[in-house]
């Protein structure tokens, strides 16, 4: 693999607008004919004029304080959000650690849950059966595969969705936060576990206000506030242009 | 994205739409404990209701076929798979919010699941038919062959309403009670407990066609009723009528995507 291919993730002027009031959504009618609602006074921009690049296996964490757009961004990224304005193009798959549980179902079997969640993320039926054991055993969830997810607790929910999300093939790895995941013994397996996806090149796109974890695993750092890229260099110099915005306040 | 992209995006993703359509009924049936027997016994016992009502209450009107109890099977049925669809789709997002949130398929799937997990209902239905055949005595007819017609434009009719309703609810949340009282006026407005012969105006016999449920019904019962058969211009009113709602549906849910997504 060569470090000057063409980059993994690309934004280019990437805008996102949000409607600050809920009356505003009642101009369906806009919504229809323009697509957007026309009217400046109720909305913001939750991200404007984002412009970066990621090659492939870089680790780019993304500062900034709480409400400065850096999940938005995550999200468009991932594809589950659209921009207003500019695009972002990302080659290959995204393996998305932000709603970890969000594709299990309650009422069936951790080993259904399995199946659909990796299926639903686009492994094939001999890929899951291939990992079914591992992920199993890195989730340590193995006296309860024949019990309904809901009867989980929610540690154990946690463990089973990072387990299933990170054993995926996907070049992009998104992650929202979820490094808070779990025990202490958990979280140090978590961690090994996020290292070996980076080791083998993958890229990472991590979220986080935990600046130990930022060093750790990033050597790029992106610097949001109110929406505009204000710092975009090594995670260091992100974090200082940080800590002294945050001083200033 | 244009409509032929949004199309092969889908195409691209069968095989998960069919994993959440084998979800949706596993969930279905394996959390309760007569399972199937439900899908069988819901409509019969409606079946049965109606038929006290407009046989044995209001006898002597001559409003159906005979026997006018699968004349009404074969209308309640359909019947089911549309009004649960269409409540079904009110919230075929909102339900599934940390999904649509988390994955990055194509989201019409969300509304598809629900026209195929209903559809699929819908066939496992067809003994209660079956039943009421061999309490007549009645068999099928060659006409039998236009049965899947049937389905097939029932299921564009109803991924075009599912795609209109499920992206226009998320904004305007009210819309969902309105729907269930639309829905309540539509099975009135549907020739299910009567025939739309027994209709003495020639115009509203005429305005009839329009509704496309018309059509497919006719389509339906042809396998038992011959004489039931439409013409080829009721048809091919429905057809179009479907048609026209699917375009309609799948350029309205493109094109609220972005406003939908923000508010889920």
């Amino acid at each position: 693999m060569t470090a000057d291919a063409a980059p993994v993730i690309e934004a280019k002027e990437l805008g996102i607008r949000f409607l600050r009031n809920r009356r505003q959504r009642l101009s369906l009618r806009e919504m229809l004919f323009k697509g957007e609602s026309t009217s400046p006074r109720g909305s913001f921009w939750a991200l404007r004029d984002v412009t970066f690049q990621v090659r492939q296996g870089e680790a780019v964490g993304l500062v900034g304080a709480n409400g400065q757009g850096k999940s938005t961004l995550l999200k468009l990224i991932a594809g589950v959000l659209l921009p207003d304005e500019g695009k972002v193009a990302v080659r290959g798959g995204v393996a998305p650690l932000i709603e970890l549980t969000g594709g299990f179902v309650g009422d069936l079997t951790a080993r259904d849950n399995i199946w659909l969640t990796a299926g639903l993320h686009g492994l094939t039926n001999e890929q899951i059966e291939e990992r079914f054991d591992d992920i199993v055993a890195f989730a340590e969830i193995g006296d309860f595969l024949d019990t309904p997810f809901r009867h989980f607790s929610s540690g154990m929910q946690v463990r089973l969705g990072f387990s299933v999300i990170t054993t995926l093939d996907e070049p992009v790895v998104l992650v929202d936060e979820v490094l808070a995941v779990g025990d202490k013994r958990f979280k140090e397996k978590c961690y090994t576990r996020m290292e070996e996806l980076v080791g083998s090149g993958r890229t990472l796109f991590l979220v986080s206000h935990n600046e130990r974890d930022l060093r750790r695993f990033c050597t790029r750092g992106l610097y949001l506030q109110g929406g505009v890229l204000k710092e975009d260099g090594p995670v260091e110099d992100a974090l200082a242009a940080y800590e002294a915005d945050q001083r200033k306040h | 994205m244009s409509l032929a992209a949004r199309v092969r995006a889908l195409v691209d993703h069968r095989r998960i739409l069919w994993l959440l359509v084998r979800r949706d009924l596993k969930v279905r049936y394996a959390s309760s404990a007569l399972g199937y027997l439900w899908t069988v016994l819901d409509p019969f016992m409606m079946i049965l209701i109606y038929w006290f009502v407009f046989s044995l209450i209001f006898h002597g009107r001559d409003v159906g076929e005979e026997p006018y109890i699968l004349y009404l099977a074969f209308g309640q049925l359909a019947w089911q798979w549309f009004n649960g669809t269409v409540t079904d789709t009110t919230r075929a997002l909102t339900s599934e919010t940390r999904l649509v949130r988390s994955t990055r398929l194509p989201r019409e799937i969300w509304v598809l699941k629900v026209v195929l997990s209903k559809g699929l209902e819908y066939l496992f239905s067809l003994p209660v038919i079956a039943i009421f055949m061999v309490a007549n005595r009645t068999g099928l007819t060659w006409q039998t062959i236009f049965f899947p017609l049937g389905l097939v434009l029932q299921a564009v009719l109803l991924t075009g309403l599912g795609l209109l309703v499920a992206s226009v609810t998320v904004l305007v949340r009210d819309l969902a009670r309105v729907v269930r009282i639309v829905l309540r006026m539509a099975f009135y407005a549907t020739p299910i407990l009567y025939s739309v012969k027994s209709i003495d105006s020639p115009v509203i016999r005429q305005l009839y066609a329009l509704n496309p449920l018309t059509g497919i019904l006719d389509l339906y019962r042809a396998s038992v009723f011959p004489a039931e058969m439409a013409s080829v211009r009721v048809i091919g009113v429905s057809a179009l009528v479907c048609v026209l709602v699917l375009l309609l549906g799948a350029r309205i849910f493109a094109r609220l995507e972005s406003p939908v997504l923000k508010e889920l």
